[in-house]
């Protein structure tokens, strides 16, 4: 590229720079000192430097503690539920008849907003006027408190982004199956496989790079859940579905914009995701099974 | 040349739409869904007597709106120019309201003739200042009411059933104990001769709701002859939950009670735990259940709902069986925004707190006065039943603390009474105690 083109390229890309400076990194900055704060908007003249206290304080609050417990039970028992209901999905859906349309339909949840679930599901499983025990009732199931009940509220939640994001991975599986070269399926049957052996060893493998990227983005997203929870049990009952970024909505916006201590609770959320996820991609290989890993 | 001529037709066009526009102050005014219909109202009655003031009324829910308000408040942004704010959050909102007291002071011709401020209710005038300073005017005297069905306690066949129960007569209870039984007679899986499913509807989410429901039970113990005597009288700012010097009232047998008694009457509602202020309205409007603790203006959601038909034979109003629970509105102004902007909203609050706007949305919209006329009159005891009740309601009330850590105060609490109540941990005076070291913890300025 000549020194010219380089300088009109740089101006063509530095308004998104610019934009991305403000908006992304400035804001993610200023979180990172915020957390070092007592910054509290209910309070005047706060925001002095404190250090560590908020990072201190955060192990000495059971109510982000008890946070975690949901947070993660998302993480391991929702996401491992859409990898595998994707996957099956995937499978069983192509070449069915009336392909196009199950896709289409099956697509849906995925574009409804998390808030919307949420309101869907305050209906649904109301206790006395909602879907979810009228149905039951035909089973001669009593009524069941599910918003109510510890147990059953995490179930909702946890039935919720299962219903929303199996789509997610739905699509990137059926799309990576679609993308198998035909040869290869074919090359396997004349060697006598069968369909479900075509699968396991021909395609299976070659969908590995897509299964792994996208489990990484839902755990990502999976740790970040909050509108459903939002509109449905607002964390309760207690703390049994407040997850980790529920429990920084509270905190920082909610109730009392305590800001200092909320930014210490993000970039905890931000660490453990980071190294989460860098822990996943160095185990799962996925740098050389995308063959985006530096040669060396 | 005629092309000109057209140009300077557009632009003459546009000047005039400029300075039209530029003649009207445009508010901006925000408020709560139960304050939303009725200010659209005045709103539109505001602006027909006031020309050259244009009213945006923006509706948001109560979880948006507080926070929303603090942060345009706090950065001095001035998005929203007036707004209605629930009076509890006066020790966080204050230093981003004007000063009215100030403000009439120096501009006195802003107040409309026959504007009476003596008449403004001295409680709900009260709720609405901080430090002394007027911080809104209030609007919206709300409290908590027990809504009951009037026909099933004056039937003569479940009286009898009652008194065969529990060798007592079938009354609306006057204490929670009361309570329990009766929720008990009206619940089928308990009597299956009882004409509605639950004898009670109650809303123990882990929301806000909860830390209004509270004081509803520790009131009558807090407010008691003992309870004056260990904790002091209720101080104003730090509210029922409150020492009258400022500690932690609850963690004590006397919590355990109030919340001993919630826990009593949970097996006779429909998931109290899982049920929040729109859907304790439903059970009632829909004759699920006999007895329903709800504010004042649901009160027309009741009356219009065909399970409820008669509404003066089906729908009884009674004191709460403990005390009631303050849930006052009151109407600011915010002080980052220009003079003009400033008169025009000081202009429309004024407006709407008017004896006129009073009656006014009282009738239409349920909302509670707070004028000493408006409770007085005949014309409002006839339109709304419950007026007549609340003069007597508001001397006993119990209230929210209102102090700058309130909504953190809130927050903890909701969490630890849902789990008392649900048994995730256990209900003792050691629970309570850890829950009042969170807030001391709060109070003293850590997290």
């Amino acid at each position: 590229m000549s020194k010219s083109s380089r300088k009109i390229a740089i101006l063509f890309i530095l308004p998104v720079i610019i934009f991305y400076l403000v908006m992304a990194i400035y804001p993610f900055v200023s979180m990172v000192y915020e957390s070092f704060t007592n910054l509290n908007l209910t309070m005047p003249h706060s925001g002095q430097f404190i250090g560590l206290s908020n990072y201190f304080a955060i192990f000495q609050d059971p109510l982000a503690l008890s946070s975690i417990d949901f947070s993660a039970m998302v993480v391991y028992i929702a996401v491992p539920v859409e990898m595998v209901l994707g996957l099956v999905f995937a499978y069983l859906i192509r070449g069915l008849k009336g392909e196009r349309v199950f896709r289409t339909l099956f697509l849906i949840p995925m574009m409804i907003p998390g808030i919307v679930f949420g309101i869907a599901a305050q209906m649904i499983f109301n206790y006395l006027f909602g879907a979810a025990n009228y149905f039951l009732s035909f089973l001669g199931i009593q009524p069941i408190a599910w918003l109510g009940q510890a147990s059953t509220a995490q179930f909702v939640i946890i039935f919720l982004d299962v219903l929303q994001w199996t789509p997610f991975v739905f699509l990137i599986i059926y799309a990576g199956l679609l993308s198998v070269p035909q040869d290869l399926i074919d090359a396997a049957k004349v060697d006598g496989a069968n369909g479900w052996q075509a699968f396991l060893h021909v395609e299976f493998p070659t969908l590995k790079p897509l299964i792994y990227v996208a489990l990484i983005i839902r755990i990502i997203d999976a740790l970040k859940i909050f509108g459903k929870i939002y509109m449905t049990t607002w964390g309760g009952p207690g703390t049994a579905t407040s997850s980790w970024s529920f429990y920084i909505y509270k905190v920082g916006v909610s109730y009392g914009w305590d800001i200092g201590y909320a930014s210490a609770l993000a970039v905890i959320l931000l660490i453990v995701s980071t190294i989460l996820v860098n822990i996943l991609i160095k185990f799962l290989n996925l740098g050389e099974q995308l063959g985006i890993s530096k040669e060396t | 040349m005629g092309k000109y001529r057209f140009l300077l037709l557009v632009v003459s066009m546009i000047a005039v739409m400029a300075v039209a526009a530029l003649a009207v102050t445009t508010i901006s005014v925000v408020v709560s869904p139960d304050n939303g219909p009725s200010i659209q109202y005045l709103a539109q009655q505001f602006m027909q007597q006031n020309p050259d003031i244009k009213v945006d009324v923006t509706i948001i829910s109560w979880e948006t709106l507080y926070p929303r308000l603090l942060a345009d408040l706090t950065s001095k942004t001035g998005i929203y120019d007036a707004f209605t704010w629930d009076v509890m959050t006066a020790g966080a909102m204050h230093s981003g309201c004007l000063d009215l007291t100030q403000y009439f002071k120096d501009h006195p011709d802003i107040i409309p003739a026959g504007y009476d401020m003596n008449d403004l209710l001295p409680l709900a005038y009260k709720l609405g200042t901080w430090n002394g300073d007027l911080i809104g005017l209030p609007y919206y005297n709300n409290t908590m009411l027990f809504y009951y069905r009037k026909d099933l306690f004056n039937n003569p066949t479940y009286q009898q059933q009652f008194y065969q129960m529990f060798g007592r007569p079938l009354r609306v209870p006057t204490t929670w104990a009361e309570a329990v039984d009766v929720a008990r007679f009206f619940t089928q899986a308990y009597n299956p001769k009882s004409p509605t499913r639950y004898g009670i509807a109650l809303m123990f989410p882990t929301t806000h709701t909860m830390f209004y429901m509270f004081p509803l039970f520790f009131g009558p113990y807090r407010t008691s002859t003992n309870g004056i005597r260990e904790f002091g009288p209720v101080n104003f700012d730090y509210g029922t939950y409150f020492t009258s010097d400022g500690k932690p009232a609850f963690a004590n047998q006397y919590g355990l009670m109030a919340l001993e008694d919630m826990k009593a009457l949970m097996p006779y509602a429909p998931d109290p735990l899982g049920s929040d202020y729109g859907q304790t309205i439903e059970y009632f409007a829909q004759g699920m259940v006999a007895m329903c603790p709800q504010w004042t203006n649901p009160y027309l959601q009741f009356a219009s709902s065909p399970a409820l038909q008669p509404a003066s034979e089906k729908i009884g109003i009674a004191p709460m069986p403990g005390v009631s629970v303050a849930g006052n509105w009151a109407l600011g102004v915010n002080k980052y925004i220009s003079p003009e902007k400033q008169a025009a909203a000081v202009k429309f609050i004024l407006f709407c707190t008017t004896k006129e706007s009073g009656m006014a949305v009282l009738k239409k919209f349920a909302i509670a006065p707070v004028r000493e006329s408006i409770l007085d009159s005949p014309e409002a005891q006839a339109a709304i039943p419950w007026v007549s009740a609340l003069p007597s309601i508001y001397q006993t009330e119990a209230f929210r603390p209102r102090i700058p850590q309130e909504p953190q105060l809130e927050s903890i609490t909701d969490v630890y009474f849902s789990k008392m109540l649900s048994g995730a941990i256990p209900m003792t005076i050691q629970s309570l105690q850890s829950l009042a070291d969170q807030w001391n913890k709060v109070l003293a300025g850590g997290q």
